[in-house]
């Protein structure tokens, strides 16, 4: 899939997750005053969803690629998941 | 070098001997000659036997004639066999017959075994070098046709099982092997092949560790690179799929052995990358089945290795089974042992992610709660301590230098009450009279007296009982401890500065103590000032009623107590012979009881406690400290007003 310009603003997957690794750490060292680890763990709970929405995502086909004009790589078909379909060895 | 085979070349290579250095083209009489010259050998005349070197002319003329240009004077045709040569032949004749010696001598094809040196690639794609061993050498070329198919390169050194054609070659009568076909000795040629671009490639830095990339833990997209057919595509997504669905998959179908593959997958690498960046691509895996070394050859292969090295996007190589590792996997950012092991780089296990995102969360939650229990602990805690428990402790001490310093007004050396009193007695009487366990006092007095009215009423004396009752019960609310404590608090706190004037500043700290303890009392819940004000005025009433029975005692009155302490209120709790005590105003006196009489019968008492002391208290109020000469006194509670009293 081409970049969503929707998750450009959103945090990657790998942001996220460290984000959520920092604000755990603080929240369980114990450092940061009640009333701001309250809001951190608010935080923390809005990016766990955010994670888990995408985990669910799934991208269903795969696509073929192929020359287009111009040389550069385009797509050219799909193909489905695969079934164990027969094919030799390669 | 050459040195030890000069004895060879001398022999067959005019251009080495003494004088001419470059042999005669002889062309194309040669064979003619030959024969020619043979049949000479054989015996009998022929017609010609040796020809001018030089010249073309066909078949020779005299026999012994000396040509004008001929080299030199060849023997007469010896033949074959023949050591001497009557006639001296041309070199081209030499020549020729070395070949055909050669031809017939030695097989077409021959299998040679030796070293390689001074090899020459030359651009036109021949090979040139020199066969040997320890003792001889023979020239050799490779024709640029067979050179094409060798697999490795051809390199000094190396010792080579060669297949060819052994011949003269005629320009320069070199001896030269023609090679068609050359492998390795000992390892294939596929083998070292390997070796040798491995070798290559790491010199040149192609496997460093340094330059090698990091693969991305969470890729938007992932291409591969493999054939669409067979089990490795397979593998390849169906591992995706499982463990990150999350990510888009590209395949660029590519043929992975064959003629013209290493190209091919060059190029698929090449255009993967160049589109890596619009496509969302992160990793790239360059993959291919399980099969022989000629089966993954491919992979081996210079274009390949450069293709991959070059490329910004990170490549992982799952080429082969477990111990197949071919260059591909060299020149790659990260080695796969298999097809599937690429994939499962190439994605993080989402059932592992997921695991992990609910136990942050409930390490985030574990936590949060047992800080809040915390913080809530520790607030009960501080509404346990003394502070919040007992917040009038403060106001108990005050009250008691209230008491303090009501009794040294009253008591004392006399001179300094005097003084005091002559200065203090105003605010201080009235900070007496107003003392809330007076109050309390005056109101339970009054609660007394309106008791006995409602019993008086009850038993049907007046005609207004029912008139009676109301009242009583009205002005029972209006003197409920609580309100008296309120209007008593209040002017305490005005009366304590007064007071602290009196004393000319003796007691400055008492004083300020009394200020702060009438400002916290103005705090105190109602409750817990009731609850105190009654503990207070237990108190304080005791105090004071240890103090106020002194001016009875004054009048007159006198206290018996029994020899073990106890006040005797009736005489029939004396025991005739026992020693008594009586206190009186100045001090106390021991008797033996010599006998005891009734008292005259007084009213039944009640329900109302200590008569004795409450009224002289009530009486002493009124008569005490209220002296003639003081201002009527404003807050002073008027007497019990109506009705009658139990002394009536």
């Amino acid at each position: 899939m081409t970049k969503d310009a929707k998750e450009k603003e959103k945090l990657t997957f790998e942001q996220a997750l460290a984000k959520l690794e920092e604000i755990v750490s603080a929240i369980e060292e114990g450092e940061v005053p009640l009333e701001q680890s309250i809001d951190k763990y608010a935080d923390g709970v809005e990016l766990v969803k955010q994670c888990r929405q995408i985990l669910d995502r799934a991208e269903k086909k795969i696509q073929l690629l192929g020359r287009g004009e111009g040389g550069q790589l385009e797509v050219t078909g799909e193909l489905d998941e695969p079934a164990d379909e027969d094919g030799k060895e390669a | 070098m050459s040195a030890k085979r000069d004895n060879l070349f001398d022999f067959f290579d005019p251009s080495r001997a003494k004088g001419s250095r470059k042999g005669p083209d002889v062309g194309r009489d040669v064979t003619r000659e030959l024969a020619g010259g043979d049949e000479a050998a054989r015996g009998g005349p022929a017609p010609g036997q040796s020809a001018p070197a030089a010249s073309s002319a066909p078949g020779g003329e005299s026999r012994g004639a000396p040509a004008p240009s001929a080299p030199g004077q060849s023997a007469p045709g010896a033949g074959p066999g023949g050591r001497q040569a009557r006639q001296p032949m041309s070199v081209s004749l030499l020549v020729a017959r070395v070949k055909q010696a050669l031809a017939d001598a030695m097989p077409d094809f021959v299998t040679v075994v030796g070293e390689l040196s001074n090899v020459k690639c030359h651009d036109s794609g021949h090979v040139y070098f020199r066969l040997k061993d320890s003792a001889a050498a023979i020239d050799a070329v490779m024709f640029r046709a067979a050179a094409g198919k060798l697999k490795f390169t051809p390199a000094d050194g190396l010792e080579v099982v060669a297949e060819g054609r052994v011949d003269v070659y005629d320009a320069r009568g070199q001896l030269q092997l023609y090679v068609e076909r050359m492998t390795p000795k000992g390892a294939g040629s596929l083998e070292l092949a390997f070796r040798q671009l491995k070798e290559k490639l790491q010199a040149e830095g192609l496997f460093d560790a340094a330059r090698k990339k990091p693969i991305p833990r969470f890729p938007r997209a992932v291409g591969v690179v493999t054939s669409q057919t067979g089990a490795a595509v397979r593998d390849i997504i169906r591992t995706l799929r499982r463990r990150w669905p999350a990510a888009a998959v590209y395949l660029l179908p590519t043929p992975v052995q064959g003629e013209g593959a290493a190209g091919q997958i060059a190029e698929s690498i090449r255009l993967m990358d160049g589109s890596a960046r619009r496509l969302g691509i992160d990793t790239i895996i360059v993959a291919r089945g399980g099969g022989s070394l000629e089966d993954l050859w491919a992979f081996n292969e210079e274009p390949v290795a450069r293709a991959v090295f070059a490329a910004g996007t990170p490549i992982i190589s799952g080429v082969g089974h477990e111990t197949d590792v071919t260059i591909c996997d060299m020149v790659a950012d990260v080695r796969a042992a298999t097809p599937t092991a690429a994939a499962e780089l190439a994605v993080p296990d989402a059932s592992a992610v997921r695991g992990w995102l609910s136990e942050a969360a409930a390490r985030a939650t574990r936590r949060m709660r047992r800080r809040l229990d915390e913080a809530g602990l520790a607030l009960e805690s501080i509404g346990r301590s003394a502070a919040f428990r007992d917040p009038l402790g403060r106001v108990r001490t005050g009250v008691q230098r209230i008491d303090e310093l009501a009794h040294r007004l009253r008591g004392g050396v006399r001179h300094r009450v005097a003084q005091a009193r002559r200065l203090a007695e105003p605010p201080a009487g009235r900070l007496a009279a107003l003392h809330p366990a007076r109050l309390c006092d005056r109101g339970a007095a009054k609660v007394d007296g309106l008791l006995a009215r409602l019993r008086w009423a009850l038993s049907g004396r007046s005609k207004r009982s029912g008139e009676a009752l109301v009242a009583a019960t009205g002005r029972l609310a209006a003197l409920h401890p609580a309100r008296l404590w309120d209007r008593g608090a209040a002017k305490v706190d005005g009366l304590v500065a007064r007071l602290r004037w009196a004393l000319g500043g003796r007691s400055k700290r008492s004083g300020e103590a009394l200020v702060a303890v009438a400002g916290r009392l103005a705090a105190a819940s109602p409750v817990n000032r009731i609850r105190l004000a009654r503990q207070q005025v237990d108190g304080a009433a005791r105090q004071l009623d240890a103090m106020s029975y002194r001016s009875v005692l004054r009048r007159g009155f006198s206290v018996t107590r029994s020899h073990v302490g106890r006040i005797l209120r009736a005489a029939s709790q004396a025991v005739v012979g026992e020693m008594i005590e009586t206190e009186l105003a100045d001090g106390r006196l021991s008797s033996r009881v010599a006998g005891a009489a009734d008292a005259p019968a007084g009213p039944k008492a009640s329900g109302v406690g200590q008569p004795a002391a409450r009224c002289p208290a009530e009486a002493a109020a009124n008569a005490g400290p209220t002296g003639p000469a003081a201002p009527k006194p404003r807050p002073a509670p008027k007497p019990p007003d109506a009705g009658p009293t139990l002394f009536d």
